[in-house]
This record gives structure tokens, sequence and C-alpha cells, in this order.
């Protein structure tokens, strides 16, 4: 691979951009209600002149407040997994890391059941409850995790294996015991769902944090790279190792409990989308990180737009979607890469 | 407040824009960013608006709370309702207002006119731009198999939601009535509604001195599901004379077949819309260890009545009649029976061999 460049990292990412932006577009124009992209151009040229009065009212309700704020959604989580899956992988420097091989949707989901069964008034408090669900489980796996006082990354997968086995056995248990109607909508929840608007409230604290964990690990991207050469290497190289991995494991599980909490567990992102980012540009986590993250927003979008017109009217699990599309794409992805 | 706020950041963006002209490629990201995340005027804002432009004097809305305690607004006219559950649908079309139902759910198959309306997905995943493209002014779901999130996801962007929770018979008649006032169709709720009462109390009466038959209702065999003691269901067997043998909080309890061997029930109940295919696999549990070993399946004490014992609408009252007159033939002189008990007794008959 050639060495990264300024120019060559601005290219790619402005490519990635590109493509998710034209993977939006087409978003925007298929599902239930067909809508061309002219008409499109058009209403969004006319809310831009501040007559956004002039457009029919269900095209409104569906372009503007269902379509686009779900493939925005989509975008943000498809960012937000792969993005936490790429850290991982450096973290522990093992490619099968995954924010849900560490048992985190399996936390995240006891958590927001939790909150159902506790308080099933408030809305606002599942996804709460996912995110301290998944922070817990992180802490857990990651006490689990060490070793003599260091971090060791079989271990720490071991750990999250049986985290996530142990927090899915205590679900079964509690859905099969509180069959309550309420915690129906789990069953979705479980498979990855994008189809439930997220409230404007909790839009904001979501993107905030999202920015602030990706702009943390980028910081440290440059040491992530010495860090793949090994542990000792990169403190002789200067690396504060342990304050990178703080900053890295903390950004990456708010990354994975937000995104979790929002849209449910959609496997297969955080595990592919930064291999196939790293076989199609190279393994510098300077471009790994921003290339991940658009490739992760590519790939949800893509994955939710066909979850949402494949049995139209009726709509799969975008995370069913994910795992169906990811497997044969990593194949392709890998024999191209061992040529 | 809250909307209010992003409407002022909108009008800001605007006037910005504007005043640059497309500037820079990054006004644009900053405006789309705006529209993503409810830059456009919120729905409730648009629709106070267009009710306040209509040209109606009467008073363009009602306000109701429904059965799990929500404020719902109703246009004084309705005129397009979406329907997203099957027992809704029913009530719908028994109140009159069939033509007036806009779309509904894959599971809406009673009546056949129900099935030929427009789908909007399955009651638990409907798809909510479809319902949106209905243009409904009135939207009606039941607690008991829609999703809270599908319900709020509709009432944030403006849409009015009914919702229903019957949980039992008595509590569906009272959801009809409900329904009827949501949709305006008082009178032909308070006749199908009287109707519905009169036949239930003329059972009550009739199988007053008799005591409950113990029973098993067998919502499904592989694993073997029964009914717990809260739900509709249940409720429904007590009118028909008839006890499960079932005594559980969990709804739709998934048992071990030890212990109904232990509990011996009287009779075996199945709900089916096909006599047949029931016929077919109650033959073939006659054969299975465990299940061979029931007092009542090896004396054929077997009931099929209609699956609409399932749905908490106003057909359910026919099942609860077949199931009072399997149950009980002896409380049912040949004069008071109504239509359907020769069908009931034959079908009874058939599966008792």
């Amino acid at each position: 691979m050639r060495p990264l460049t300024m120019k060559r990292l601005l290219w790619t990412c402005g490519a990635l951009a590109g493509v998710l932006l034209a993977c939006v577009v087409l978003a925007l124009k298929l599902g239930a209600v067909p809508i061309s992209v002219t008409d499109l151009v058009l209403n969004l040229g006319r809310i831009a002149i501040g007559r956004s009065d002039e457009l029919p009212t269900e095209y409104r309700l569906i372009v503007f407040d269902l379509r686009l704020p779900r493939i925005l959604l989509g975008i943000m989580v498809g960012a937000a997994l792969s993005v936490s899956g790429a850290s991982f992988q450096a973290l522990l420097r093992n490619p099968l890391a995954d924010p849900f091989v560490l048992g985190v949707s399996s936390g995240a989901a006891l958590g927001s059941i939790l909150a159902l069964i506790v308080a099933p008034q408030f809305a606002l408090l599942t996804p709460l409850g996912a995110f301290l669900g998944a922070g817990a489980t992180i802490a857990a796996v990651y006490y689990l995790g060490r070793r003599e006082g260091q971090l060791d990354s079989t271990t720490l997968l071991l750990g999250g294996i049986i985290c996530a086995s142990f927090l899915s056995a205590i679900i079964m248990f509690l859905m099969t015991t509180l069959a309550g109607r309420d915690l129906r909508g789990m069953v979705f929840w479980l498979m990855g769902d994008l189809s439930t608007p997220v409230p404007a409230g909790l839009r904001w604290i979501f993107t905030a944090g999202l920015l602030a964990a990706i702009g943390a690990i980028y910081t440290t991207a440059a040491d992530l790279n010495l860090l793949l050469t090994g542990e000792r290497e990169a403190i002789h190289l200067g690396v504060d190792v342990t304050r990178v991995k703080l900053v890295v494991y903390v950004s990456a599980s708010l990354l994975t409990a937000l995104a979790v909490s929002v849209s449910g567990a959609i496997g297969y992102v955080g595990l592919l989308v930064p291999h196939a980012v790293r076989l199609l540009f190279g393994s510098d986590y300077r471009l790994l990180i921003p290339a991940s993250a658009l490739g992760g927003a590519i790939a949800i979008v893509v994955a939710d737009m066909l979850a949402r017109t494949v049995v139209a009217p009726t709509e799969l699990p975008v995370g069913a979607m994910t795992a169906m599309a990811g497997a044969p794409v990593f194949i392709y992805l890998l024999r191209r890469g061992l040529r | 407040m809250e909307f209010e706020s992003s409407r002022d950041l909108t009008n800001r963006a605007e006037a910005n824009f504007a005043k640059t002209r497309l500037a820079a490629p990054g006004r644009w990201v900053m405006l789309l960013i705006f529209f993503l995340f409810d830059a456009a005027l919120p729905a409730q804002t648009r629709i106070a608006q267009g009710a306040a432009q209509s040209p109606a004097n009467a008073p363009a809305s009602h306000l109701f709370t429904d059965e799990i305690g929500r404020r719902v607004e109703v246009p004084a006219a309705v005129e397009h309702i979406v329907s997203l559950a099957p027992n809704l649908t029913e009530i719908v079309f028994a109140l009159g207002k069939g033509d007036h139902l806009a779309g509904d759910t894959d599971f809406c198959d009673y009546p056949a006119e129900a099935a030929q309306k427009p789908r909007v997905g399955g009651p638990v995943n409907p798809n909510l731009e479809e319902i949106v493209a209905l243009t409904p002014d009135l939207i009606l779901a039941t607690r008991a198999i829609n999703r809270r999130e599908t319900v709020e996801a509709l009432a944030r962007i403006g849409l009015p939601v009914y919702v229903t929770d019957p949980h039992s018979v008595d509590e569906m008649i009272t959801s009809v009535e409900h329904v009827g006032e949501v949709l305006h169709a008082e009178k032909a709720a308070a006749a199908l509604v009287g109707d519905l009462r009169e036949r239930l109390s003329y059972l009550d009466r009739r199988i007053a001195a008799t005591a409950p038959r113990r029973v098993l209702f067998v919502v499904w065999t592989d694993p073997l599901i029964s009914v717990g003691s809260g739900t509709f269901i249940a409720d429904a067997l007590h009118r028909a004379g008839a006890r499960s043998v079932v005594d559980t909080a969990a709804e739709w309890p998934r048992l071990n077949l030890e212990e109904i061997i232990r509990l011996q029930p009287e009779v075996l109940v199945f709900a089916s819309a096909h006599a047949g295919d029931t016929q077919h696999d109650i033959d073939a549990l006659r054969t299975r260890p465990g299940w061979r070993d029931l007092d009542a399946l090896r004396r054929g004490k077997i009931v099929v009545i209609s699956d609409a014992i399932n749905r908490p609408a106003p057909r359910m009252v026919d099942a609860v009649e077949q199931l009072a007159h399997a149950l009980h033939p002896d409380s049912f002189g040949r004069g008071g029976s109504p239509a359907n008990a020769a069908h009931i007794a034959e079908e009874a008959c058939a599966c008792a061999r």
C-alpha cells in the first residue's frame, strides 16, 4: 500500500462521501411511496428558499418526517458501529473483535427490557436503559479481560462471549416469565430495527455524543497504528499506551451504546466494514477511521433501504439484511485481498 | 417550545442562506442537516394550520381519551381510517364504516372485503410511510398486538391514533362503543352492543345453574401453549360455562404436558377457521405419547370452535355461543337455540366420534 498523504486521505473520503450521497438520494427515492429525483431536488429547493408551505402534507410527512430522519439515523448508527468495530480491533489486536462479540448488544437489550419493566410509561427511559446496560456490560467485560493487571485480548473476547450468552439467557428468562405485551417489540429490537423514529431531544444528544467519540478516537489514530505493531513496541516508540487504551475503550463503548440504544442490535457492520475498508484502502488508522465511518453509513443506508423495500409493505429488520448481505461481501473482499 | 425553537433555527438558516446565495457547499450541508433533523415544520403545526383553513363552522375535531389514557384529537368527519389490527378491522366493518377503511394489515381477513383493502404490513411492524400515504384522519390500534413505538411514532408526526385495550368480553363490547363514538357511528354501535349484551345475558341465564366444565384451551400444540387467566379468551371461556385448568398470570403460557396430564381437563377446546384441518391435527395427537394419556382426548371430549374467539371483536360472541352450546347442550332447549347451534352440535359430534 502506498504511504498515506493528505491528498489521498481527502480523495478517498470525498469519493466515499459521494457514494454515500448517492445512496441517500436513492434511499429517499425508494420506499412505500415512490418519489422522483427531480421532485426531490425541486422540493429541497423550495424548502431552501422558505416556501415549504407549497408542499403537499403527506409528501412532507413521508419524506421529511419519516424517511429522511430514518436515513440520517442509519448514517449515524452505521458510522458509530463501524468506527467502534475498527477501534476494538486495534485495541485488542484481534480481527474478530466487534461490539457484538464483546457482549455489548446483549447488555443493552437487557438494560432496555429492565427499563420497560420498571417504568413502561416513560418511553425515553428505554434508550437510557440500553445505554446503561451497554456501559455496564463493557465495564464487566473489561474487568473479566484483565489478567495480572494487563488487558489480555483472548481473555477479553472470551469474557465478552460468556457475558453475551449469560445475558441472553436472562433476557429469555424475562421474556418468558414476564410475557407482558410491551416486550413484544423487543423481538424486532433484538434483530436491529431503524423503523422507530428517535424523539427530537434524543437526536441532538446522540449526534453530539457520536461526533465527540469519533473525534476522540481520531486523535489517537497515529498511536493506534503503532499499537498494532505491539504494545511493548508502541511504548518504546513513545506512545502513552494506558491513555490511548482508556480513550479508545471509553469512546468505542460510548459509540456502541449510543448505536444500540436507538437501533437495537444490528450485527456484522462493526466487523465487516472496517475489514472491507482495510482491504480496499489499507490499514492506516488515520484513513481507516473516517473511511469506516463513511463505509458503515453507506452499509446501513443501503441495508435499511433494502429492508424497507424488498418485502414492502412489510418491513424486514435491518439486522437481518446486514447479516444476509454482509457474509457474501466479506468472502468476496477476502478472496480479492488474498490474490 | 422545542418546535418553536427549531423553527427559529430554520428561519435563521434560511435567512443566512438567502444572504450568501450558494456561497459555499458548506451552506448546503448545513441546510441539509437542518432538514434531516426536524427543520421542516412540525406536523402538529401543519395539521393545526390545515384545520384553521378549513371553512367548516362546526367543531373541526373532537377530543377523546383512548383506552390507555392518551388524549386523541379526532376530526369531526372521519373519512379515511387505517386499522392496525384484525379485531379493529372487524369492528369498523361491523359498525358499517367499512367504506371509510382506507387500509388495514396483512392479517385482516374478515370480512372478505377487509382482505381487498390496501395493506400497511403486519400489525407489529407496519410500514409507517404506507400508513401516511393513505392520508388517514384516524388510525385505530390495540395495545395487545401493536407496538407502543408504532403508536408513538404516528402520534409524533401528528396523526390521531386511538388505542383500544380490551381484557374481557365486556371490555370488548365497551371498545365497540368507544370506536363507535370516535367514528361517529353511535347508532350502529348502540344497536350492535345491545344485541351482543342481550345474547350474552341469555347465555348467562341458561348456564347459570350448571357447573363450569374444566377445559384446556389449546392455542398451539407444538409446543403446548394455552391462555393465562388474565386474557380475554379466559374470560370468553368463563362466559361459555367453562373454566381453564391453567391458572397463570402469563398471557400465553407455554405448558408442560405432564402438568396437563396431572390436571386432566374434562374437555379440550381448539379454535380453528377450518374444522377439517384441526380434525387432522387431533387425529395425529391421539397417537402421540403424553397426549394419548389425556382422558379428554381418549374419550373424544373435544370441541372445535370458530377462531373468532382469538379476536376481541363482535364475532367473538358467536364463538362463546358455540362453546356454550357444545359444553352444555342440556341447558339449551330446541326453541332457544341460535341459528348456528345445529352446526356446532354436528361439529362437536364429528370430533367426539
